[in-house]
């Protein structure tokens, strides 16, 4: 057989066994994708359902007496009134100006509002 | 004969490759020894190489593409997801079956939980006594009795309980029973209760829609996992039924019902029917508490229809703002002779009429225009039919007289509002193409509904309307819903009850519809109270002006700031409020 054959067949084999090799390699990598895919898969669909339960939850404790309530006992918070809603114009000071100072006032149930200073207004 | 190769005499060398037995001349190929056969050996060994060098360079291809996945990075992963045809891989569906539905707000209102039936294949059941008693233990609400039968029953299979809390599900598990089996399903929960009872209704065991909106919207709910967004809004629906509550307990009433609805569009934000009942409970419900009024409860609205006489009065051209009628004495329309209640007014204009409520003065406008415009003025505000667009089941059909029996007299008693029946869903609608500037819009609760509009009233007439109706809150009986800095418009009515076809004078149903603010009405109201009683606040009265009236002042003035409709008080007010408010120095 000559030179040239022998090298040609040599690197057939090599080649073949690289292939199989790697293959065998590439399958194995992935047969562990897969297994970790339908785990993450499971578990992802698993939390799907407990976040559509949480929100069930949530929607429970979000039932406006139980937040009316709470917000009456825990931030002294009422409904609002019409008269509370005003128009900006009725302000003494200047909404849009930032640089104006914040002052604070608290009223006899300890409730802190933050109104601005400036009170001239043309 | 091309070939002459004799296989007989072969010589001793060994043969490598193919063809090479029939090889006859050995070494170079020669001018001289040119032959056929040579040609054909030659020709063999050039494939040969040419089939090898093709195979190593496949190979070789694989070898690297192999070598480059499995060592490197030769796929991006990315890539890889967004290019994969089958891309169904990644997404991921809900367990839940049954969508959910939203509020505006997207709260949820209605869900479904996944949970598990327990049954039994009573075949393998050996001993039904022993395992109906561990099963009484473990549900101690179900009769040992109860599970005693259904073991020992002839079929293979029987549902023992439904719907087991997870605990349950375990302690059944851990008695280890054979022939008790799990089946999963889901529970619909609805986390508001009673809240929205009469629109969204409810599901039986299997999760079917079998009332309300569960039952009208069940293909979808059950076809689409994707949630239901609805028009209503929880906190304005919990304010409005708070109200409600307290104002059938104030006034002693059977029941009653509130629509508020966006005169914009048709779109229901609240709708409340009470009594009602908990959807979460799998307990036969009392026929009241099931009805929903407010979409189904006919009934005569009284002088409330008086707002459609004048409408349609002005609409024909025959009535103007600015005309008078004589009301100071009865008129009679053959045998029906038609009075005030409140004794008779003078000389009264389209808006006095409304501000008086004076039956006398409906009856003479009505008589300027003619039934037949009437009829068909009710016709395109859908008095005559049922609203089978909206998306309820429990809607009903208005009791609307056919024209043969439509003479002067059902004109008459028409124009103050007695002969046609209709519901609050109908006379909101109604209203709300009145004063919205002419354009009746078909109520909805499904915020992507693309309902048509189709104009009933000019919006001359509609702005009129609107001018009227104020004056009706501002110095007439609907003065105790003029909430401050909304200019809210509406108008009264009461009318005998009608039982077993006749009318109960000791007993009636009050209404009050409303619209704000008065120059651009945003929303409507309307609120119903099903036989009220007279008590010493309203001085023996029973009358809308007494019960429904400050009801609907209570529900405007907590849900206006919610809708965010802006307050128009006068500056100087506004700002004396917020230095009172905020105690500025000057």
């Amino acid at each position: 057989m000559g030179k040239f054959k022998m090298t040609m067949f040599g690197l057939w084999f090599t080649l073949t066994l690289m292939v199989a090799l790697g293959s065998s390699v590439l399958k194995n990598r992935v047969q562990v994708l897969e297994r970790k895919l339908a785990t993450i898969n499971s578990n992802i669909q698993s939390d799907i359902a407990q976040i559509h339960v949480l929100k069930a939850e949530w929607s429970h404790f979000n039932t406006p007496d139980r937040l009316r309530k709470l917000a009456y006992e825990q931030l002294s918070l009422e409904n609002a009134k019409p008269e509370q809603i005003i128009n900006y114009s009725a302000l003494h000071f200047n909404y849009e100006d930032e640089s104006a100072p914040v002052l604070m006032r608290s009223d006899k149930k300890g409730l802190t509002t933050l109104v601005k200073a400036e009170v001239k207004k043309n | 004969m091309g070939f002459n190769v004799n296989f007989s005499k072969r010589n001793n060398e060994n043969f490598y490759l193919p063809g090479q037995e029939i090889k006859i001349a050995r070494g170079t190929i020669s001018s001289k020894s040119y032959t056929t056969e040579s040609d054909n050996v030659m020709t063999c060994r050039s494939r040969t190489i040419v089939a090898l060098v093709c195979f190593v360079l496949a190979y070789l291809i694989l070898g690297v593409r192999v070598s480059y996945v499995c060592l490197g990075n030769g796929i991006n992963i990315d890539t890889a997801i967004s290019e994969s045809a089958d891309a169904d891989v990644f997404r991921f569906k809900n367990p839940v079956k049954r969508a959910d539905i939203l509020d505006r707000n997207g709260e949820i209102i209605a869900t479904s939980l996944p949970t598990v039936n327990l049954y039994a294949n009573t075949k393998k059941v050996k001993n039904p006594q022993d395992v109906a008693e561990k099963l009484n233990y473990v549900f101690p609400d179900v009769p040992y009795e109860v599970f005693e039968s259904k073991l020992s029953r002839r079929g293979a299979f029987v549902y023992l309980k439904r719907n087991l809390s997870p605990a349950q599900q375990m302690q059944v598990n851990n008695l280890g029973i054979p022939g008790l089996e799990f089946e999963n399903c889901e529970t619909r929960i609805y986390p508001h209760k009673n809240l929205f009872a009469h629109v969204l209704g409810k599901t039986n065991v299997d999760n079917e829609g079998i009332s309300g909106l569960e039952k009208y919207m069940n293909e979808r709910l059950t076809t689409s996992t994707k949630p239901l967004h609805l028009t209503v809004d929880l906190g304005i629906q919990n304010k409005i039924r708070d109200e409600l509550i307290a104002g059938v307990k104030q006034f002693n009433a059977e029941g009653a019902a509130a629509i508020l609805m966006n005169v914009k569009n048709g779109q229901v934000v609240a709708l409340i029917s009470v009594p009602d009942y908990d959807p979460n409970e799998n307990i036969k419900v009392a026929e009241r508490p099931m009805f929903n009024f407010a979409t189904k409860g006919i009934y005569e609205a009284g002088s409330v229809f008086k707002v459609f006489n004048t409408a349609l009065s002005l609409e024909s051209g025959k009535v103007k703002v600015t005309d008078r009628f004589d009301t100071s004495h009865p008129v009679h329309y053959g045998r029906l002779r038609v009075t005030d209640p409140h004794g008779s007014h003078g000389r009264l204009t389209p808006e006095d009429i409304l501000v008086e409520s004076s039956n006398i003065g409906s009856s003479l406008e009505i008589s300027l225009v003619g039934k037949k415009f009437q009829r068909k003025f009710l016709q395109s505000i859908n008095m005559d039919k049922a609203l089978e667009e909206f998306e309820l089941p429990e809607i009903a059909k208005p009791q609307f007289l056919s024209e043969k029996r439509w003479g002067e007299v059902s004109m008459v008693t028409i124009s103050y509002g007695y002969g046609i029946s209709s519901t609050p869903l109908h006379i909101i609608s109604a209203f709300s193409a009145v004063v919205n500037g002419g354009l009746y819009r078909q109520p909805t609760l499904l915020e992507d509904s693309k309902h048509k509009s189709k104009r009933v009233v000019s919006e001359q007439t509609s702005e009129s309307m609107r001018s009227l109706l104020r004056a009706v809150v501002v110095r007439g009986t609907g003065k105790r819903a003029n909430v401050d800095g909304y200019q809210v418009i509406g108008k009264t009515g009461t009318a005998d009850k009608l039982e077993n076809g006749r009318y109960n004078h000791k007993k009636s149903i009050s209404t009050f519809i409303s619209a704000f603010p008065e120059k651009d009405p945003k929303y409507a109201l309307i609120v119903v109270m099903d036989d009220p009683k007279a008590s010493k606040e309203t001085y023996g009265y029973t009358t809308a002006g007494w019960n429904a009236v400050p009801i609907s002042k209570n529900i405007i003035s907590a849900v206006a700031p919610q809708l965010n409709v802006r307050a128009d008080f006068d500056l100087e007010k506004q700002k004396s409020i917020v230095d009172a408010a905020y105690k500025v120095k000057k």
